[in-house]
Formats: C-alpha cells, structure tokens, sequence
C-alpha cells in the first residue's frame, strides 16, 4: 500500500491582530452576500478554521447553497461542488483506478472530494452507500481507493446541506455521517431588513458572481495554526467532558455525544475564542457551541420525542444546569445542590 | 378577602388570646376590653395600610400612630385635641401615668384592682406586642418569630407570682400562637398550589396532609421534653410541679377555725404563706405614724415538736384590759393610739389581731377575751370572720441603751422560769456560746444572736423550706441557712432562750404594701412570725430577725435593726459607708421604716434593694448575647472584605511587574509577573463581588460564566455608569485568572470592587440595603452550606457505619443462629 501526500504544513501562526483583521475580511466578504447572518458566518468560519465540516440544515431556499459557496469563494482554493441526487456513486465522490493504455497501468482518476472545499448539496438525497464514501475522507482526510491511500490537502473541509422537513426521496444520514459533522447548523430566515436589503442587492445579478476571494491555501493554514495555539486551561477541559458526560446521562438523551465530540468541541471553541480576539478558551465558548456542535449528534429518547422536546432545547437546558468551572478546586461555595449523594445503606446490600 | 389581610386579623387575635397571661395579675376584666382595643386598632392600620399597598415601614407607622391615637383616646384625657389628637401635654401625662404605674406596682399585690397607671401600661403592652406580632407574621411572614413577643406577655405573671399559676391562661395563649402558626403554613400551602391525594382527588385545605401524623408526633414529642425538662431541674420542684409530689402548700390552708383558741400557728402560717391567691385578711387604720406588726397569736412552749401555743386563759375584753405585762411604762417612751380593724371572711381564726399592747377594746362581744401575759385576744366559741372593732393601744419605743440597763433576771421569776426553759441541743449551745461569748448584758447577747442572721452569714429567705420548728429543724435551718420567717422566729427564740434568756414566737401581720388613705389592707402574704424576748421592766421586745428585704412590709426597729443593711452593720467586714456608721448597734443610723418593698406588690421576694438581682444580669447577659450573635454575621462580612482588600493590596506589592500589551483585549491591561498572585487577587475581588450581588438579592447561578454573570449585572441592576466599565473589568479579569495562560493585573481590582459595590447598592432599594449590613445575605447562606455540608458528611458517614455494622453482625443475626 502506498500513501500520496499532498497539501501544506500547519507552520507559521498569526498575531492576535493579524487573525483577527483577517478573519474579519473573510466575515465581511461573505457578508456581502448573506445578509444579517454573522453569528451563522462566524460559526461557518469557525468549523473551517477549526478543521471540522458543516452541516447546514434548513428549509429550502434561506441561502445554505449560497452560505457554502461565498465560503467557498472566499478562499482562494479548489472548491468542488458535488450535487447529491440518487443515482450518485461512491466512486463518482472519491474518484477511480481507470486503465490507461499509454502507460498501461491503472491511473487513479480523482473524485470530487479532492479539493479543499467540497461542498455537498442537498446531502440526504444520496443513497446510505454513497454517502458513506465520505466517511473516511471526513474523518482521516485520506480516501483510499484500490489499496492506495490518497491524504487531502490542508485545509479540507465538507460544507454539506440538507432538508429537514422533505422526507420524500431522501435518506437520513447515519448516525456515523453525522457524527463526523464538526457542527450543525440553521440558517434561519432573515429578518424583515436583511430581507429587504436582499431585494435590492439580488435585484439585477447575483452578487455571489462577483465574489473574490480575501485568502489563499497558506493564509487558511496559518489561520488555523494559530487556532491550535490557542489556549485551553485544564478547567475548561475539565468542563469539556462534563458537559458532553452530561449528555450521556441526561434521561431525556437516548444516546449522548461521543468522544469525538469532545474532541471536536472542544477544537471549534478554540476556533471561536480566536475569533473572538482571545488566546484562551472560556467556558462561554463551549456554552454557545454545545448546541450546533453537540444537537445533531444526541438521539432524545421516545418520551422526550413524544413531549416534543427538540435536542437543541435539552442540551441548553443542560448547559444551565451544568456549574461553570473555576480554577481553584471543589465546589463553588455558592453552589447549594448536594455534593455527593450519599451511599444508601440499601444499595449496598445486594 | 386575601391571604395577608386573613393573616393580619389572625394575627391580632392570636395577641388577644395570648395576652390571657394577664388576667392573672388584674382582679377585673377592664385590662382585656381597652388592650383589646389597642390590639384592633394596630390591626385595623396595619390592614388599612396594606389595602393601600404601603411598603413595610410604612404599615409600621400605621400602626404606631393608631397605637398612639388610642391611647390617647382611652388615657389621655382632656389633654388632647379632640379627645384623639395627641398634643405634648398628652405625652406629659402619658409620662405620669408611667410614674404612677411604677408607684402601684410597688404598692399593689396582685390581683390588683383596675389601677390607672397598670392599665394604661398593659394596654400600651398589648399594643407593642400586636404591632410586634403583625411586623414578624405578616409583613416579615416569619410567624414563629411572633413567639418572641408574645412570649414576653407571659413572663409578665410568671415573673410576679413567686409559686404556681393557673395554667389555663397559658393554654389559651399558645392556642393562639399555634392559631397563627397553623394559618401561615395552610397559606403557604395553598399558595404552592392545589393538594390532591393518591387517586387524584382535590384536598381541601383543612384536611391533614400526609405529613400531619408526622407533625403530631413531632409535637408530641416536643411537649414531653418541654414538661419533662424542668422536672430535672431541681429548682422547679417548688412551682407547679412540686404539687405532684409533696401535697403541702395550697391543702392546709384555709381549714377554717377549730374549736378552741388553739390554734397550729405555724401550720397556719405556712399554709397561708404558700397558698396560691392572695386575700384581703384585714383592713386596719390606725392614727399612729409609725405602727408596729399587729399580733394574734404567740408560741411560748416548747414540746416535742418544737414551739407550741398554750391555752389562753384571760378576762373578756369588754372590761377595761390591764397595763401591759411586764412594762415600766416610766422608762419608756410610749405613744398612744387608737386602731380600727376590719376582719374579712379569709381570716378565720379564734384569734384577733390586735397592736401591742392594747389597752382597750371596743366593738366585741362578750366571747372575745384578752390574755395579758400573751397579750392577745381570742374566742373560745367566735371566730374572727367578718368582725370588726376598734381598740386603743401604746407602743412603746424602746432604745438600745435602755434594754441594755435590764436587770438579769432571778431565776425564780417566772418568765424566766416558764420562757427560757429549752431542749438541750449541743450544737445550738455551741454556736450560743460562741456568739454570746464576751457580750455583759442581755440585750447585747440577744443582739450577739440577732445579728447572726444575717445575708453576709449565708442566710437566704426561701418559703419552699421544709417547715418545722424541732430541735432538730432548727438544726437543719442553721445548717441550710434557708427558710422564712417560721424558722427565723423559732430559731433565734430557741438561740436566745438556750443563751438562758426568756423568749417566744409571735405571730401577726406585717405592715403590708398597700395602704389607701391610712388603710392598711393585710393578705395572707402578709402573715408573719417573729420573736419576743423578755427583758426584765421592759416586757416583751419585738425582735425580727427574718431578712427585712424578703418581708413585705417590715419593720425594723431602733433596737433590732436591719442587719443587712449596711450602715447598721459597725465593725463587720464590710467597710464603713456613712458617718454615723460608727454609730454603733444603737446609733441614730434610723432603719429605714418605710413600709414598702420597692419591689413587693408585684414581684414578691426579690431584693432589688441590697444588690442587682439575678434576672438583670441574666437578662443583660442574654441581650448582650443576643446582640453578639445578631452582628456577627455584619462583622463577619466586614472581616471578609478587609481580608480581600488587604490580600489584593499584598499581592500587589508583592509581584514584580512584567507589562505585556495584549491587545487583544478590549481593555487595555497589563500582565503580572507573578501570576499566581494576580489570579488571587481576582478571585478575592471576584468573590467580593459575587458576595455583594448575593447581599443585594441579586440572582448568582453557579452555571453561568463571569462574563454572562457581568453582563447580566449590567443589564439589571447597574446605572450606566463608569461602575459598567469597572465591572466589565472585574468579570474580565476573573475570566482571565481562571482560563487565561496569563492573568490580569490586579492594580485597579480593588477600587473597580468599591465602586461596583455602591453602584449596586445605589440601586437597592432601603431594605435590601440595610439588610445587606446588617445581616449580610452572603454570610448567612455559607454559613447555610457549611451547615449542609457537615451534616451531609455526618449522615454518609452515619451510612457507612452502619454498613459496616450490618457487614460484621450479619454473621450473628439471630435467625442464622438458630438456624
């Protein structure tokens, strides 16, 4: 088995000013053209620099295509756009071994994966084998097709959409695919303004053609450098794993959040704090991401379902119950919830 | 109508009903009608002000100005403007009526009658006290705390009655109390919402919840210990409780006469002093300045069982009486008098009191007759009930320098044959000796034995002693130093008839505490013995030797002074206070021969006069307490904020600095080089603030980060001033001390805390702020946590115990034995 690299080093990160002035031409290049959404942009900012993938999932027509491809342009880097429609092949994703009768070997053809944006349109209307044909690349960035392996280039990210409410010919993504999203997110409609102005700007051409890109390759990669130096203090990695722990034991949650949501957490609030012009990580960080991060990958139990409780409402309800962490050890002293409860005479019995 | 006005009235009656207490010490009912009236008007404010929405203090002043306007309508007489307007000549004469309170309860026994002073003070009581209870249940909804108030009415009689009290008063009390009590909790449950039962039922509010077998059973239990701890206190055997067991006091007391002029004097006397009420025995006038006890009986044998009555046998005392026994009317001082007695229905003896030494009597019939050697007055077939008659007497006036020239007596004589015969007992002839030693006359050996009972000599006045007037009591008395004036008489006429002169025990009344108009009205608890000693040319000397200051209405006199007081106390260790103490026993010091105990018709045996009694420096002693425990949370919370400031500023002075620009931040910082002591300083301002929003009733949630808790700060309850900045400041520097690879500097911390803290405190409104020094919130709910948390510990620790046992005794549980 062979392995191909290609891409650049992670080398080289930013100053405070320098990511922040940068990051800012990114938001406001796209902002040109999705209106009133910067908390949205920002998030989608955060899961490329947090080297995650996206989920944008919405309703037909609030602009999740649009979201993707302004990202895309943004960057000055190959962008590929895969339409999801029933009859897709895995290999039609990943790329194929075609024979080549010039040097008369297989010669790997490319899939549209390989690029350092790849955005998936309408995900969900692809069959469960197709869209498995994501799962390496998503996770290892590596696609490995007849024994050879094939590394992504850095950056490489998975802007994928999808519809939530048309069920008809559709295909609801396993709960692998779905894990290996870094954060889900909404679009959500504008608002009466936004909406307004939309009219005007969209009124003779589309003003996503006339998009430059702001960055390269290299600038997205130091970018992202910079958000791994950012720092993490041992409470906030503490409250990291309470928090997704807290998933796991919530009684409404039939199944919690996985380790690599942890993980991926825990990298996004890196992202976010950079954004946000820290080097440290706080725990409103984590606050604010538990639900996109954490939601699409928790399964509520039938009653929580029967209830109507969506996941988004029992993970914030979790994030107020959770006490923020402090660096001096023990309880808070104003915390006045039992400390322990203490072992019952009965449970020890048996 | 709403649940606070239902509480309001409830609240009003529960004071009614606890104010029962003082029906004890009123003989009418005009006390409860016009108290009753200053209770419903505080109600009626309180209820008026609360339908207005007025805030607390507002209600407060209600109340206090319809407690005013009332008592100025009931008391205030033609001092006011429109008989309700108070003006300062209505506070002037509230002043007096205080003073004039102050003067009957010194004079009056309880019951007493509607004297204005006492019921112009219990009506302002009741009034306090409604106010007092209405502010805790209603406006604080703190109803137990309305206990307290109502606790103090019942000290009132307990604190007067010296022996037991009708308990129903006190019944009635706590049935409003737990009125109260029962009616904020049923509203407090309603206000949680509907009950339901098991199978979905509504439960009506006065149905028992679930929980009330448990409440029964917690009050159960809680009224046993009540009862059951004062029986193990060995000093309330003689109350209430003491009727259980011994069965003496309130049974002997009022057998009515028997037969003949034999009577048990000192069985009587006992009795009577013991006895619950008080009665009206006998009303006397008489036109001498300064009187002597009245006397009707007198113990002269000595038996078995210690001094006994003789019969009387004498002429009837419508012939004129002869001159009194024994007396040298040339060498004493006499004064001439004229008494007129009256005799209740409670005094019915074969006996009549008279003053020594009558000389005529009028207004008796025939069936009276006067003994001259006893000099008293009795009846064969009569009783002295609802008598009365008038009679003249002299009293003579002896000095101590004339007794002193008294002849020792021949042994033939017959008084000092009949008088000075005793029982031998060695250890009353040892202390006889050993006082009597060195003392050339008689009159000084009797003052020699006098004076040896004295308070400095550990004698205690304590009407629970056991009675008795043997060889052998008297014994015990001297040993124990305790009794009353049974044992007094006795033993000092036992003493001086063992020092070989002649002596007896008389039996009367004291000079009583109230007096009207030259009428001396005497009760049971004026009922007295003493002793008499036979000098020889002076007859019968009248020596007291009961601690004046325990006797209401004593009388000592020139030639048996007060013993403790200090002036007539020459050449005893204490040292000299006044010129004429060198005096000596016979100087002019005059004994104070004012009737009144200070003290005496309402509070009985306690001596307010020789030194502060106990119940002031309990009572101080428990309000010192009181006021300790109720600062200390204020003092704790100021100790905390001047141990964080002074931690910020050693820290500060600590650290080198090291000025990193992170320009990150929105504010401009600088970094500390000692990060360690930069991140206490932040915690330590951090923890101030969150102190001061917890005092301020601001809400702090454990789950949310410094900077949400900042900006909520912010959004509610800051000004938008710099203070906004300041806390800003402060959350970001928290932030940074806790996530942050490198804190913030300290250096503004502690004046960014001062100023957010007035900010806050600016916006509180008064009660939260005065709350927040007084009784700082913060402290409390540590104090609170720490509590929680020891007995969490101790409960898991109890578990783990008895895992431990239960892992152990498993192997030898019985059944497994047996099996």
């Amino acid at each position: 088995m062979t392995t191909q690299r290609s891409g650049g080093e992670l080398t080289d990160p930013m100053t405070v000013d320098e990511f922040r002035a940068t990051t800012n031409a990114i938001v406001a290049n796209i902002e040109q053209v999705i209106e009133g959404k910067t908390a949205t942009v920002r998030l989608a900012l955060a899961v490329l620099l947090a080297e995650g993938h996206l989920l944008i999932e919405d309703v037909p027509g609030v602009g999740k295509t649009k979201l993707a491809k302004a990202l895309a342009r943004s960057i000055d880097c190959s962008v590929r756009r895969i339409q999801f429609t029933p009859d897709l092949l895995p290999s039609d994703v990943t790329g194929v071994s075609v024979y080549n009768q010039e040097t008369r070997d297989f010669e790997f053809k490319p899939g549209a994966v390989f690029a350092n944006l790849v955005v998936g349109d309408e995900i969900n209307r692809a069959s469960p084998k197709t869209q498995s044909a994501l799962l390496e690349c998503m996770e290892e960035h590596q696609v490995t097709v007849d024994g050879v392996t094939y590394t992504m280039e850095i950056p490489f990210m998975v802007i994928a959409t999808q519809n939530p409410i048309e069920m008809e010919g559709t295909y609801p993504l396993p709960e692998a695919q779905r894990d290996r999203f870094t954060a889900r997110i909404a679009m959500g409609y504008p608002d009466a303004a936004a909406e307004y102005a939309m009219l005007d700007g969209y009124h003779s051409h589309d003003p996503l053609e006339d998009l430059t890109s702001v960055v390269d390759g290299g600038t997205v990669r130091r970018l992202i450098a910079t958000v791994r130096s950012v720092h993490v203090a041992e409470a906030v990695k503490r409250y990291a794993v309470e928090l997704v722990t807290a998933t796991r034991e919530a009684p409404e949650l039939r199944l919690g959040a996985s380790p690599r949501s942890t993980l991926q957490l825990l990298r996004t609030a890196k992202a976010v704090a950079a954004l946000d012009g820290r080097d440290y990580v706080v725990p409103d960080d984590l606050q604010t991401l538990a639900v996109p991060v954490l939601a699409h990958r928790v399964i509520p139990t039938a009653d929580a379902q029967l209830a109507r409780r969506t996941t988004d409402a029992i993970l914030s309800e979790l994030v107020h119950r959770l006490p923020v962490p402090h660096d001096r050890g023990g309880r808070s002293p104003y915390d006045t919830r039992p400390a322990t409860p203490p072992n019952s005479f009965y449970d020890r019995r048996g | 109508m709403n649940s606070r006005r239902h509480l309001g009235l409830v609240a009003a009656a529960a004071t009614v009903l606890a104010s029962a207490p003082i029906s004890d010490i009123f003989a009418g009912w005009s006390w409860l009608f016009e108290g009753g009236l200053m209770v419903a008007m505080v109600a009626g404010a309180a209820l008026g002000a609360r339908s207005l929405r007025g805030r607390l203090w507002a209600q407060l002043l209600a109340m206090l100005a319809a407690l005013l306007i009332g008592l100025t309508w009931l008391f205030g007489g033609d001092t006011a403007i429109l008989g309700l307007i108070p003006t300062p000549d209505t506070f002037a004469h509230f002043g007096s009526l205080f003073a004039l309170a102050g003067e009957e309860v010194q004079k009056s026994y309880v019951p007493v009658p509607d004297l204005e002073g006492l019921l112009f003070v219990s009506a302002l009581g009741m009034g306090a006290v409604a106010i007092l209870v209405d502010l805790c249940a209603v406006g604080l909804r703190r109803p137990a705390l309305a206990g307290l108030p109502m606790l103090a009415i019942y000290s009132v009689p307990v604190a007067v009655y010296v022996d037991s009290l009708s308990p129903i008063p006190f019944v009635v009390g706590s049935i409003g109390f737990l009125w109260l009590l029962v009616s904020d909790n049923v509203d407090r449950v309603r206000r949680f919402g509907r009950r339901f039962t098991g199978e979905g039922r509504g439960v009506d509010v006065w149905e028992p919840s679930p929980l009330a077998s448990a409440g029964r059973r917690l009050a159960v239990v809680g009224v046993l210990v009540a009862v059951a701890l004062p029986l193990a206190v060995p000093a309330m055997s003689a109350g209430f409780l003491g009727e259980f067991g011994s069965g003496d006091g309130l049974g002997q007391a009022g057998k009515g006469p028997r037969g003949n002029g034999r009577v048990d004097l000192f069985a009587e006397l006992s009795g009577r002093l013991k006895q619950a009420g008080v009665q009206d025995m006998v009303k006397v006038t008489t036109n001498d300045p300064d009187p002597f006890y009245m006397r009707f009986g007198v113990a002269d044998q000595i038996s078995g069982g210690g001094f006994a009555s003789h019969q009387p046998t004498g002429q009837p005392v419508s012939d004129s009486l002869p001159d009194p026994s024994g007396l040298d009317l040339s060498a004493v001082r006499t004064q001439a008098a004229t008494a007129r007695v009256e005799i209740t229905d409670s005094f019915a003896m074969p006996l009549l009191p008279v003053y020594s030494a009558p000389t005529a009597v009028r207004g008796l019939d025939a069936a009276w007759s006067y003994d001259p050697t006893l000099q008293i007055v009795y009846s064969q077939r009569a009783n002295s009930a609802e008598q009365s008659y008038e009679f003249d007497y002299v009293r003579a006036e002896f000095t101590a320098d004339q007794l002193r020239t008294a002849p020792t007596m021949a042994t033939s004589d017959s008084n000092q044959r009949d008088y000075s015969r005793v029982p031998e007992v060695p250890e009353v002839r040892a202390l006889v000796d050993e006082l009597i030693e060195g003392k050339a006359n008689n009159y000084d050996r009797v003052r020699a034995l006098y004076d040896y009972f004295s308070a400095k000599n550990g004698f205690k006045y304590d009407v629970a002693a056991p009675a008795g007037t043997s060889g052998a009591a008297i014994v015990d008395f001297l040993n124990n130093k305790r009794g009353f004036c049974e044992q007094y008489a006795a033993a000092l006429a036992w003493m001086v008839r063992t020092a070989n002169i002649p002596a007896r025990v008389a039996f009367g009344f004291t000079l009583g505490s109230s007096s009207d108009n030259g009428v001396r009205t005497l009760t049971n608890r004026n009922l007295h013995a003493w002793t008499e000693v036979y000098f020889s040319g002076f007859g019968w000397v009248p020596f007291d030797a009961t601690p004046s200051t325990y006797v209401v209405g004593s009388a000592p006199t020139a030639w048996a002074p007060d013993v403790d007081a200090p002036e007539e106390t020459p050449g005893g260790p204490r040292p000299s206070l006044s010129a004429n103490a060198s005096g000596g026993p016979d100087g002019p010091g005059g004994p104070s021969r004012d009737p009144v105990d200070p003290e005496g018709g309402l509070i009985g045996p306690i001596d307010i006069t020789e030194e502060i009694p106990t119940w002031v420096w309990v009572a101080t002693g428990g309000g010192v307490l009181a006021l300790a425990l109720l600062i200390t949370p204020a003092l704790r919370r100021l100790t905390l904020r001047r141990r964080r400031r002074v931690r910020a500023v050693a820290a500060t002075s600590g650290g080198g600095f090291a000025e990193v620009g992170v320009s990150a931040a929105d504010l401009a910082m600088t970094v500390v080089g000692d990060a360690d002591a930069a991140r206490r300083q932040a915690h330590a301002a951090w923890d101030e603030l969150i102190d001061t929003m917890i005092d301020y009733r601001l809400v702090v949630d454990p789950s949310e980060t410094p900077r949400a808790t900042i900006e909520r700060l912010i959004g509610t309850a800051l000004p938008a001033t710099a203070a906004v900045e300041q806390a800003r400041l402060l959350g970001l520097a928290e932030e940074r001390a806790r996530y942050a690879p490198v804190p913030l500097s300290a250096e503004r911390l502690a004046p960014a805390v001062r100023e957010v803290r007035l900010a806050i405190a600016g916006e509180a409104d008064r009660g939260v702020r005065l709350a927040a020094l007084l009784m700082p919130p913060s402290v409390l709910l540590r104090w609170r946590n720490a509590a929680y948390a020891g007995l969490t510990a101790l409960s898991s620790g109890m578990t783990r115990l008895s895992g431990v046992l239960v892992r152990v005794l498993r192997p030898l549980r019985p059944r497994r034995l047996l099996r």
